[in-house]
């Protein structure tokens, strides 16, 4: 089943073409990675996705529904959820009233407080609870974000290169976490520049170069696409 | 209920907090009784304007709207309230002129609020539009000496302003004097708390929320706008209060209410206070309202000059706003008079959590 | 229509347009400059009209007290400058606040110092005929002088070697400075060009208006909106708004008289707000491109 449908959408800043005529479909249940080199045209496609702007042409449905005019907390309303790019956190609040803010529109009461917990465990933040969000280093920001992210519990969970910023270890982490959620039926679309991580994660890939659909397909078939190393990796770098 | 009391979003909170409170809300209940009337009424006009300045902090502080509108909406409800005052003919209707009044106010407030939020109207121009709304309210209504403006019988008299309305007034009781005394600190302590519980609530969580990162909160499901429209209202709506209360206290309201300077003046009480907390903008509101009506007895511009001066020192020194930082400073000495340091249940948060 | 009735109509037109733009354009610069508002912008115009005033009555000739009125405005705007707006670049917030409390310092202050009101000097004389209508021709002077103000930025900001720095500060002020321009400096002169041209426009309307300390607020309501309306751009958004503003104004001022005219223009205002968040400028700007 198809869980968001890009049809024909491009976007144009003045006289910048920064997305143009692109097709896209996730299904339900996958977790699809988005890639391609700098100024492919990646992050636009996401911010087109999230609603953070309107595209100037073309249509996005999610669930079979039309949301190529919805603002971004209607979107996330319908079932998505969003990571962005650089953390995005309330930084004067404490990392527990993050949580918290997130998991409200959903849950109340005891479940509540056991869900928060059971968050907090999961992102390594358990003791970090009382601190100030804009005090966590710029790694836990990031966790932090994803599992305010996770607390909406999305069909569809966006991350806009999830571990930028990240040590290996952490990455790693982020990625086993990425699958398990995965397993527990969640469907992801990851932008991502790093193609260890996306080797760790990914089922299916879409290749963005200049704008447009370069490639897309199976990750063994797009690692094998000797055009997609040559635009995305550089000929010396492919290693099979 | 009592959860809602004492959370996050207010700094003064646990015993030690609601124990002062309960002696200063005691030594004001008993206060009437050592005083002449003459400084029982001039408390009530110290209080009246507290509404206002909560209002402010609500929207300034906890949902990040610095609004220059609040002498705005105060003239709208104060207004309000001298026409309807007269033309219900006064009496015990007055209750209903208090209440219609603070509507009008907060319907003014949704109509504007919505364009501007809506137009995405944030940071300084929010400020200047509504400031521009203020003062073309206060030109219009000094213009209005004529006696074609008139609403029935209440004449608004330009410059000069309205005059002639009743007091709140129920059944053969005018609410005036130590009356009108008790009856403002009843109002205030219920606002007072109802607005610790709101900001403490689930959309209080939201509005502080959306001052922090409206992306991220529009990115967790919440139509930010709302809940800045719901803060904005309110936010208007008290200061629409302070406007009727002032119009029956005095029975008479004129332009200079709305215009410049009193537009500055809410900006300079919860600015020096320290916006982000209501305990503080209270306290500091107070405060500042007794020092000023203290000076104006000998000069008027004198006073104005010094809150002037007080805004300026404000952003300079403490742009947090001073009595919350001397609040602050207060409790950390006391906890190291204590001997105590930050115990391990505490947040580790910037602020120790007692005022 | 007659051309007599043609004329009166520009007339009218130019009259708006001449104290839109003369309130607004120290503001609209300060603004586009630096993304701060001058709360005390009315201020200086108040001290544009005093030291007119007070020129004028010590005998020197009306034009050049106007002129030294301007320049001693300016000259005030970079010691205000210096000493309390720089500090607020990054939080434009409170610069509207310290700005407010200079503001309300200012004006109580003269009003201790110099009571209510002082001696006017009386608008210059000198009428035409145009038809049955008879105008003012300092009124006409007023709209030259608008033109001239925009003329004047547009040489600034386009054609002199202090322009290129000052656009490139206001694209983008981090690489600006890595690149050598001095920007606090830019800014300094940038403060002192809008304070100098709020006291221009006080001692362009000193002759025509009651001198009081807080003639400032006759202006800002005026200044304010056609700054909301034109965006961070001087000549492609203040001069636009203020056509614009200045048609509703007058076509409302006609029927309704003044304080209707601004009314209406507020709620036009929050209308344009609504339609188009950012200003005129951006409209006009990405067009431009």
């Amino acid at each position: 089943m198809t869980l968001v449908e890009v049809k024909g959408v491009s976007k144009r800043f003045g006289g910048l073409t920064a997305v143009s005529g692109v097709d896209l479909t996730v299904d339900a249940g996958e977790v699809h990675c988005l890639i391609g080199p700098n100024g492919a045209g990646k992050s636009t496609l996401f911010k087109l996705i999230v609603g953070l702007y309107p595209p100037t042409q073309g249509q996005i449905l999610f669930d079979s529904v039309d949301i190529t005019q919805q603002r971004p907390f209607a979107r996330v309303q319908r079932g998505m959820s969003i990571k962005m790019q650089a953390p995005s956190v309330f930084r004067e609040l404490p990392v527990r009233q993050n949580i918290q803010i997130a998991l409200q529109g959903h849950v109340s009461g005891a479940e509540r407080d056991r869900e928060e917990e059971r968050l907090l465990t999961l992102l390594n933040l358990a003791t970090e609870g009382e601190k100030l969000a804009g005090a966590l280093s710029h790694g836990q920001q990031q966790w932090l974000e994803i599992g305010m992210a996770l607390a909406l519990r999305p069909q569809l969970l966006l991350l806009d290169e999830p571990t930028a910023g990240m040590s290996p270890e952490e990455t790693f982490r982020t990625g086993e976490l990425i699958k398990t959620f995965n397993t527990g039926g969640m469907t992801l679309l990851v932008v991502e520049h790093d193609m260890a991580f996306v080797r760790q994660i990914a089922q299916r890939v879409t290749v963005l170069h200049l704008g447009k659909i370069f490639a897309h397909g199976s990750l063994e078939a797009i690692l094998q696409d000797e055009k997609v190393a040559e635009i995305y990796l550089g000929k010396t770098h492919v290693h099979h | 209920m009592l959860r809602l009391l004492d959370g996050p979003q207010t700094l003064g909170k646990g015993p030690k907090f609601w124990a002062c409170f309960l002696v200063v809300l005691v030594a004001a209940l008993i206060y009437p009784l050592f005083a002449d009337s003459y400084d029982v009424g001039n408390f009530a006009y110290f209080l009246l304007w507290i509404f206002m300045a909560l209002g402010l902090s609500l929207m300034w502080g906890y949902a990040g709207m610095l609004s220059f509108g609040q002498t705005l909406f105060f003239g709208i409800s104060g207004y309000t309230y001298g026409v309807l005052a007269i033309v219900m003919g006064g009496g015990s209707t007055t209750i209903v002129a208090l209440v219609l009044s603070v509507c009008m106010a907060m319907l003014a407030a949704a109509i504007l609020g919505y364009f501007m939020i809506w137009g995405g109207i944030s940071g300084i121009f929010f400020g200047i539009v509504t400031l521009s709304a203020t003062l073309v309210l206060a030109f219009f209504l000094g213009q209005t000496a004529g006696s074609e403006w008139h609403i029935g019988a209440a004449r608004l008299n330009g410059f000069n302003g309205m005059q002639g309305m009743d007091p709140l007034t129920v059944g053969s009781l005018d609410i005036e004097g130590s009356v009108l005394y008790y009856f403002m600190l009843v109002l205030i302590v219920v606002v007072y708390v109802a607005l610790r519980m709101f900001v403490n609530s689930s959309i209080g969580n939201v509005i502080v929320a959306t001052r922090e990162n409206p992306q991220r909160a529009e990115m967790l499901g919440y139509d930010v706008r709302k809940y800045q429209l719901l803060a904005f209202v309110i936010g208007s709506g008290l200061a629409g209060l302070s406007g009727a209360l002032y119009t029956s206290w005095g029975q008479f309201i004129t332009p200079s209410s709305i215009g410049l300077p009193a537009a500055a003046m809410p900006i300079v009480w919860v600015a020096f206070s320290g916006r982000s907390d209501l305990t503080a903008t209270l306290v500091g509101s107070f405060l500042l309202l007794f020092g000023f009506q203290t000076i104006t007895i000998y000069s008027q511009q004198a006073a104005l000059v010094l809150m002037g001066a007080l805004l300026l020192a404000t952003v300079m020194v403490a742009p947090q706003g001073f009595v919350l930082g001397v609040g602050r400073l207060i409790a950390v000495r006391w906890k190291r008079w204590r001997g105590g340091g930050v115990a391990k249940t505490e947040p580790a948060r910037l602020q120790p959590d007692e005022v | 229509m007659s051309a007599a009735d043609l004329f009166s109509f520009f007339y009218q037109f130019a009259d708006v347009f001449a104290f839109l733009i003369l309130s607004a354009s120290g503001l609209a610069i300060v603004f586009g400059m630096m993304g701060i508002i001058n709360m005390a912008h009315g201020e200086f115009i108040m001290c544009g009209a005093y030291v007119t005033v007070g020129l004028v009555n010590l005998g020197v000739p009306l034009a050049l007290a106007q002129i030294l009125a301007a320049i001693a405005a300016g000259l005030i705007g970079v010691v205000v400058e210096y000493f309390i707006v720089r500090r607020f670049y990054k939080r434009p917030l409170d610069s509207l606040l310290a700005t407010w409390g200079l503001s309300l310092i200012v004006t109580q202050s003269m009003l201790l110092i110099v009571g209510s009101s002082i001696r006017g000097i009386g608008t210059p004389e000198g009428s035409f005929a145009v038809g049955d209508y008879t105008f003012s021709t300092y009124r006409l002077v007023l709209f030259a002088c608008a033109v001239a103000v925009l003329v004047g930025l547009y040489i600034i900001f386009m054609k002199t070697r202090f322009g290129v720095l000052a656009r490139a500060t206001m694209q983008n002020a981090a690489m600006a400075k890595a690149l050598g321009a001095r920007t606090g400096r830019i800014y300094a002169i940038s403060f002192g060009i809008g304070a100098g041209l709020a006291g221009l426009c006080g001692a362009l309307y000193a002759p025509t208006m009651t001198l009081i300390p807080t003639m400032g607020a006759t202006f800002i309501v005026e200044s304010f909106v056609t700054v909301v309306v034109g965006g961070a751009n001087v000549l492609l958004g203040t001069a636009p708004a203020a056509i614009f503003l200045a048609m509703i104004r007058m076509a409302l001022n006609a029927s309704y008289g003044q304080i209707i005219g601004q009314i209406g223009m507020l709620f036009a205002v929050i209308m344009i707000i609504r339609i188009l968040p950012e200003g005129l400028s951006s409209v006009l700007v990405r067009r431009g491109r």
